[in-house]
């Protein structure tokens, strides 16, 4: 039995040999894992930042609708907006007239007037740059304006009109101006038939509020949040 | 007092694997703790067969040996073949282990009674 004490003995001290080798093995690897875990760390710390983040912007739109609550200030914004009120600032003239070039046999001659597309294209590109406020020949355009060819003539806001027309809007004048001038763009492919385009940047562009007539006939308020 | 000897042996065994610079790769991690598991339950079952008084130098000393190897081995093969053998290695030491404890246990009371 003697002999056995000490064989436990010696498989006991190999069971420590053991034990501590594993227990280093385990440190080092805990300490490989922290690699691991500060990069979950910050995932978790990222996350955390864009929900906060998107909290506050909540917040944000919350107060912001709350100053503008004022029934007044509200209605004028609304107003402006919706381009019921005269406005001025700097921007861009377009004045736009048909092409003087004369017009050769079995030629189409529309090639050489301005249509309702070019005006569309012009307001298009305007739009595109920033425009704040559009109108052609002092009709300003808001939403439910149209541009229409009308004969001859082109009609804007239910009115009529000829060539010259003069497309005035409030922006950035640079922007503006190289957004139609672009290569390839509007006033290239107008040019090209000889269409008369000048554009001039101003200081003081005067928008004029739009003066038609609105029509609701079909539509009804939906309460807001309603789904359709 | 055979309980000496282990204490004895352990406290030597821990003291050498503090002094010396063995260091396993962390890839070996599942071997040597099922070996390590095996190791203990060779123990703990040498222990109660020598308070069983049915205690074999020679069937301590294989099964120690053998068990470790033998765990260490048929994790890594399970692992060549994608089943887990870790699991089942640990969960059948480790209820051996117990097992083993539980009946140190009742040994020692009995012996105490007596």
């Amino acid at each position: 039995m003697k002999q056995g004490r000490w064989a436990i003995a010696a498989v006991s001290m190999v069971l420590g040999i053991m034990l501590v080798t594993q227990y280093r093995m385990t440190q080092t690897i805990t300490e490989n894992n922290v690699h691991l875990q500060r990069a979950g760390d910050l995932a978790l710390q990222l996350n955390a930042a864009q929900k906060e983040r998107d909290e506050l912007r909540a917040q944000l739109e919350k107060i912001k609708k709350g100053t503008t609550d004022d029934v007044n200030s509200d209605y004028s914004v609304l107003k402006q907006r919706a381009g019921l009120t005269t406005v001025s600032g700097t921007g861009v003239v377009v004045t736009i007239n048909d092409s003087k070039v004369p017009v050769k046999d079995n030629e189409n001659p529309n090639l050489y007037l301005i249509h309702d597309e070019d005006i569309l294209r012009i307001v298009n590109e305007l739009r595109a740059g920033g425009a704040e406020a559009i109108a052609i020949n002092d009709q300003r355009l808001i939403g439910v304006s149209e541009v229409r060819c009308a004969g001859p003539t082109i009609m804007v806001n239910g009115k009529v009109f000829a060539p010259p027309f003069v497309i005035k809007a409030i922006g950035d004048p640079k922007t503006l101006s190289a957004a139609l001038t672009m290569r390839g763009g509007i006033v290239d492919t107008l040019k090209y038939w000889g269409i008369e385009l000048k554009i001039q940047k101003e200081n003081q562009v005067v928008v004029p509020a739009f003066n038609g007539t609105f029509r609701e006939e079909h539509l009804t308020a939906v309460k807001e949040g309603a789904t359709t | 007092m055979i309980y000496v000897y282990i204490v004895l042996g352990l406290i030597v065994g821990i003291s050498l694997g503090s002094i010396s610079p063995l260091e396993i790769p962390p890839v070996y991690a599942k071997y040597t703790s099922v070996a390590l598991l095996a190791a203990l339950d060779s123990v703990f079952g040498g222990t109660r067969a020598a308070l069983e008084r049915v205690f074999d130098l020679s069937i301590f000393l294989t099964g120690f040996f053998s068990n470790s190897l033998l765990a260490a081995l048929l994790v890594f093969l399970g692992n060549i073949v994608g089943i887990d053998l870790y699991y089942v290695a640990l969960i059948s030491f480790g209820l051996r282990l117990f097992q083993n404890t539980a009946a140190i246990r009742r040994l020692l009371l009995s012996r105490r009674t007596k």
